[in-house]
């Protein structure tokens, strides 16, 4: 089979790892935030409404989505600030029903229920491969920087991390302007991607997909969403009955990986990694030291 | 340096410090000796800003920092140890110290993690490992290593020896001795109260919330009614 077969399902796993790295980030923060896609919704909706109804171009549109989904998540991060673990998690799901809610009630800006259709297509793979290409290496940049630690201080210990000179307010903001940032974008670049937006495309479908990205690949590593946003959209692919009971796959993997990998794939196998690698030090230290005991001095 | 006058704090809804004054000077190491559920780790707390004092006020190096938050305490060069070494286990030694640095910022000098690798020489071997595989001794000279990599003016230690062999407490107190030596200021809480007599040169002891007795800590250490209550019998017949 030749590559354009498979360009449609590149171009989709492109987009869900742009919302996966948006679910991630402020995962590894250690904030429980579920709002990706009300990020999402209100970057599509921003940038399918500017290009369909007002015949913006694209690139300026999907920079306000960007801005948008950024703007969204500071205002969310302050009565947020307090919350944590469950709490935020129900909090920021308030907020996608609020953000879909109002893409239902705001009919003539949104077009309701029916949504907004024969949006022009202006990104194809190339656009998505180079935005994407970007947004890894600012990961990549962000895990290697003294924010990366900071969040990975405080996903494990909020007070060790104020003892280290750690603002938990301001990075738990900032975990979700990028985390609100990413949404948007990837949101504004679907829009104009998939010709249609409507509500239901932001529902509890699209929100454990993207969970099931970070649980499956891990929270940490810049890896990890590739990984487990490349294996859950290449599954129901495999075989067809994978399909079929998508849903049911997902479910199962998830409760797989909690039970038996609850780093992820590629935390987890780093993890694992880095115990063989001290136990394989420690053997040598010890034959080295009775080496030279045997020796003797 | 460091200033604390009549300092109260609840946890829990329970008065666990009923005015706590206490003096620290610059280049001084100091101990905190006392009973379990004394206080002592309620006053670290307090002191990094974990946990928020009730009355009273803390000065350091000549700034009111009682209702300061604790990040900008570390930042000003406050550090605290906390007990039970709370090292981050998923992390590597290295991302370990690296995340000190962050107290440090503008501060921050590339030759510390250097200072830090020749002060505990064992970390050097094990840079890459995971924190969480170090023995609790590495563990401990990682946690205080993680400290001074935030390039502290002050020091704050809870229970540096807790759950260690002598043989390695040892290792510990020597490189506090050593820091000290330095120019670094030391405040050292510890229940093993012959241990911190030993290494530094005053002492307050602190009981129910209140500070019943400080002094010089080889005084101390000879006191009566300190050698009954924290050190024991084995101590009076070696004093």
């Amino acid at each position: 089979m030749s590559f354009a077969a498979y360009q449609p399902l590149l171009d989709f796993f492109l987009l869900s790892l742009g919302f996966a790295y948006s679910q991630q980030v402020v995962l590894r923060a250690g904030v429980f935030s579920i709002a990706t896609p009300a990020f999402a919704a209100l970057g599509g909706y921003c940038s399918a409404i500017l290009v369909q109804r007002y015949g913006a171009p694209a690139i300026p549109s999907v920079l306000l989505a960007l801005v948008i989904g950024g703007v969204a998540g500071f205002l969310i991060s302050i009565p947020l600030a307090r919350l944590r673990g469950v709490f935020q998690a129900i909090a920021t799901l308030a907020l996608v029903q609020i953000v879909v809610s109002l893409a239902y009630y705001l009919e003539p800006l949104t077009g309701g229920a029916t949504g907004i259709h024969n949006i022009p297509k202006l990104v194809n793979t190339w656009h998505l491969l180079a935005v994407v290409a970007v947004v890894i290496w600012f990961m990549y940049v962000l895990s290697r920087s003294g924010v990366g630690r900071a969040f990975d201080v405080l996903r494990q210990d909020e007070m060790v991390g104020a003892t280290l000179g750690v603002s938990i307010a301001r990075y738990h903001a900032l975990a979700f302007i990028i985390s609100g940032a990413l949404g948007g974008l990837f949101g504004g670049l679907q829009s104009l991607y998939v010709f249609t937006i409507e509500p239901e495309m932001f529902g509890f479908a699209f929100l454990t997909a993207v969970l099931t990205y970070i649980i499956l690949g891990g929270p940490r590593s810049v890896l990890g969403p590739i990984v487990g946003t490349a294996v859950m959209v290449a599954l129901p692919e495999i075989s067809r009955p994978l399909a079929e009971h998508r849903q049911f796959v997902q479910g199962a993997i998830l409760m797989a990986m909690i039970v038996f990998l609850p780093h992820g794939l590629v935390d987890g196998l780093e993890v694992a990694w880095r115990q063989r690698q001290a136990r394989r030090l420690d053997k040598e230290d010890r034959e080295k030291r009775r080496a030279h005991a045997v020796a003797g001095p | 340096m460091l200033a604390i006058r009549d300092l109260r704090a609840a946890y829990d809804g329970i008065e666990a410090l009923r005015g706590v004054s206490l003096e620290v000077q610059a280049g001084a190491m100091v101990a905190l000796v006392g009973a379990n559920g004394a206080g002592k780790s309620t006053l670290l707390n307090c002191l990094s800003g974990i946990v928020p004092a009730a009355a009273g006020s803390v000065v350091f190096e000549g700034e009111d920092i009682t209702r300061v938050s604790a990040h900008k305490i570390a930042r000003r060069g406050l550090l605290h140890v906390p007990e039970g070494r709370q090292i981050l286990v998923d992390l590597s030694v290295e991302e370990n110290l690296r995340l000190g640095a962050l107290a440090a910022r503008q501060r921050a000098r590339r030759e510390t993690m250097d200072t830090v690798l020749a002060l505990f020489p064992i970390l050097k071997d094990k840079l890459r490992q995971q924190a969480g595989a170090l023995s609790g001794g590495q563990q401990q000279m990682l946690a205080i290593g993680r400290a001074l990599m935030g390039e502290p003016r002050m020091l704050l230690l809870d229970e540096p020896s807790l759950g260690l062999a002598p043989l390695v407490t040892d290792q510990v107190f020597a490189a506090l001795r050593t820091l000290n030596a330095g120019g670094l200021t030391i405040l050292l809480v510890e229940q093993n109260a012959r241990r911190a007599f030993l290494s530094t040169s005053w002492a307050y002891l602190l009981d129910q919330g209140t500070i019943a007795k400080d002094g010089p800590s080889a005084a101390l250490a000879q006191d009566a009614e300190v050698i009954a209550r924290y050190l024991g019998h084995l101590a009076a017949g070696e004093g």
